[in-house]
């Protein structure tokens, strides 16, 4: 909107600046702008950034205590001969708890402020719809979700391969779990972040959502060992696994690389599908909640 | 992307029979009114049904009947293209606090379909407008009452709206940030050219900025009309004469006009018609031609806006408990 305009040819360069109102007619984008927008502004305040410096404390925490580990692990295996690197479904359950913590963080902060501060009206005052509203917040806490489960991995899928005799042939023959590991990395996103994302979307307190959320996770996995344990006659209970996420995570881990050794995967030896298709449908229910969350109060 | 000409004449926004009820309260009783691209004052009292029928044209809630039509959309079936070309500034207080006022204005101007490019620019330089040049990079957090506003006011006009919604823009500030307030939401209708709909229960704000009223009362339409007119057509005509003031007084009210007898600071006998129409001055003149009286004085006394509302929203209210619906 400023307009500069060259006011000597001779001595320098002078400019004006126009700092009047003016009208705009350059190009608009419309909803997708509107949603994009409120997916990247809602990715950059759960992750602290452009606020104050102890808003990205936790965040910062969180990834380093997931890479760390693995650069160390790299690192050790490229000055030590025949170093043995951990399965990917050890990695996996040695970072579900740091994974947990972090969508615990960053859920709350996707949905609470805009409720606390009443900035509500001001989004749907927008080129948007409620439901475009929840869309974009599950996009945002799926990718951050993402980065959390699924880049470490990757990053522990390339290590493996690289401290290899012939890292390119390695690449090669392991690209199966490569997919594999996207694969339990895109689940675990799709189940942490929408379930975060729902006990969130039912207060507008972040302290209260992420309580719950941890001591939630923690409870529910609590009870569900102790059922397994206590029905140790009942056929049934390796149904339990769907209800604690971490169980659930080993199980797809197990259907996806067979090396999972606990009694719970051991007797709830459910196939690939059936897990996908349950963490479709959380995703598909905790959706529909929120937006019941978002309906209009009229 | 669209290009839609502006039709300067057509309405801004017309309803048509709009009900709304929440349970068993009525917020908008079959409503129905055209708005001209102008400064519109929307006013009536706590619970009149403003803020009702601001969601209602911002697409944000739907009429149980009727239909609503804001810069050329029907708000139900094109809402996301309403809110794409109207701006907001609702009453409550709902910033963020922990952002600056330069990232969020431009985040605002990018929910509106604006690049990111140009919405950082405008942002900058409609905080410049506002007055908040200096402080645009401050944490919300630490802003006045009026401070927010203007960010407030910002954030509603970052895009370059056709039609900006203000809901009590002056709410809980103090008399100079009022003032600075009036001043800048005059200047986005006349200097702008950005149609404004100015919602308030202060009668002062309303006269001040605004050249249309809008005035709702128990979700009906009391009026609505250019504010020039309601300052004529509703007031009285004080007229004086020399001779016989009663037979005079009878004349003119065998013309079905009301007129009463009245007594002016000095104590002089008066006469007080009340203008229903333009027509009212040549009956007085030809009254006084007739009945061959002397006119010493003849002058209109306009009512204030607050005369007009109480007036009308009685009127209103007797009609109601007279004759129902």
């Amino acid at each position: 909107m400023a307009t500069n305009v060259p006011t000597s040819q001779s001595s320098g360069y002078g400019e004006v600046f126009d700092r009047g109102y003016q009208h705009y007619d350059g190009v608009r984008l419309g909803r997708r702008q509107a949603i994009r927008s409120l997916i990247f502004y809602s990715m950059k305040r759960a992750m602290g950034i452009r606020k104050s410096w102890t808003a990205k404390i936790l965040p910062i925490l969180l990834y380093t205590s997931a890479i760390i580990p693995l650069i160390v692990m790299i690192g050790i295996s490229a000055v030590v001969p025949n170093f043995e690197f951990g399965s990917y479904s050890n990695y996996f359950g040695a970072i579900f708890m740091i994974e947990g913590i972090f969508v615990a963080t960053i859920a709350p902060e996707m949905l609470c402020p805009d409720r606390r501060e009443k900035t509500l009206p001001l989004y749907f005052a927008r080129a948007i719809s409620r439901l475009d509203y929840v869309f974009a917040k599950l996009i945002a806490t799926w990718t951050l979700t993402l980065t959390m489960s699924l880049v470490p991995a990757v990053i522990l899928w390339f290590g493996k391969q690289l401290v290899a005799d012939s890292p390119w042939q390695a690449m090669q023959d392991n690209v199966g779990d490569l997919g594999r590991v996207i694969l339990v990395g895109v689940l675990i996103a799709l189940f942490l972040g929408t379930g975060g994302l729902t006990i969130s979307s039912f207060t507008d307190r972040k302290g209260v959502a992420v309580t719950v959320i941890i001591i939630g996770f923690l409870m529910v996995t609590a009870a569900v060992h102790s059922a397994f344990a206590v029905l140790e006659d009942y056929e049934w209970r390796k149904y339990l696994v769907f209800l604690s996420a971490e169980n659930l995570v080993e199980g797809v881990l197990n259907a996806l690389f067979h090396d999972v050794d606990t009694e719970m995967s051991r007797v709830a030896n459910f196939s690939l599908g059936i897990y996908i298709a349950y963490i479709v449908a959380i995703v598909i229910l905790g959706t529909l909640i929120i937006r019941w969350r978002y309906r209009p109060r009229d | 992307m669209e290009h839609r000409q502006r039709d300067e004449q057509a309405p801004i926004i017309d309803v048509r029979g709009v009900r709304k009820t929440f349970g068993k309260f009525v917020a908008l009783d079959q409503l129905s009114l055209s708005i001209p691209r102008a400064s519109v004052g929307l006013l009536g009292a706590n619970g009149a049904g403003k803020t009702t029928l601001i969601r209602t044209l911002l697409g944000l809630i739907a009429p149980d009947q009727g239909t609503a039509t804001v810069v050329g959309y029907d708000t139900q079936t094109h809402g996301v293209d309403v809110r794409e070309r109207v701006g907001y500034m609702p009453e409550a207080d709902a910033l963020p606090s922990s952002t600056t006022a330069a990232d969020f204005v431009a985040h605002m101007a990018e929910m509106s379909g604006l690049p990111t490019r140009a919405a950082r620019q405008r942002a900058a330089d409609v905080l410049y407008q506002v007055g908040l040049e200096e402080q645009r990079y401050r944490l919300i957090k630490g802003f006045s009452t009026g401070m927010r506003q203007r960010v407030k006011l910002a954030q509603a006009i970052v895009h370059d709206p056709e039609l900006v919604f203000l809901d009590e823009p002056t709410a809980g500030m103090d008399p100079n940030g009022r003032e600075e307030m009036l001043e800048l939401v005059e200047r986005i209708y006349r200097n702008l050219g950005i149609a404004v709909v100015f919602s308030s229960h202060i009668l002062e704000d309303i006269e001040r900025v605004c050249d249309y009223v809008v005035i709702l009362d128990h979700g009906r339409l009391v009026t609505a009309q250019p504010l020039n007119e309601l300052g004529t057509i509703g007031g009285e005509v004080v007229v004086v004469i020399d001779g016989d003031q009663r037979s005079f007084a009878q004349a003119i009210a065998q013309q079905g006009i009301a007129i009463r007898e009245s007594e002016s600071e000095v104590g002089a006998r008066e006469l007080v018609v009340d203008v229903t129409d333009e027509r009212i001055y040549d009956v007085i003149r030809d009254t006084v031609v007739a009945q061959d009286v002397v006119l010493r004085s003849l002058r209109s006394r306009s009512r204030s806006l607050e005369d007009i509302y109480l007036g009308d929203v009685s009127a209103m209210r007797e009609e109601v408990q007279t004759h129902g619906h």
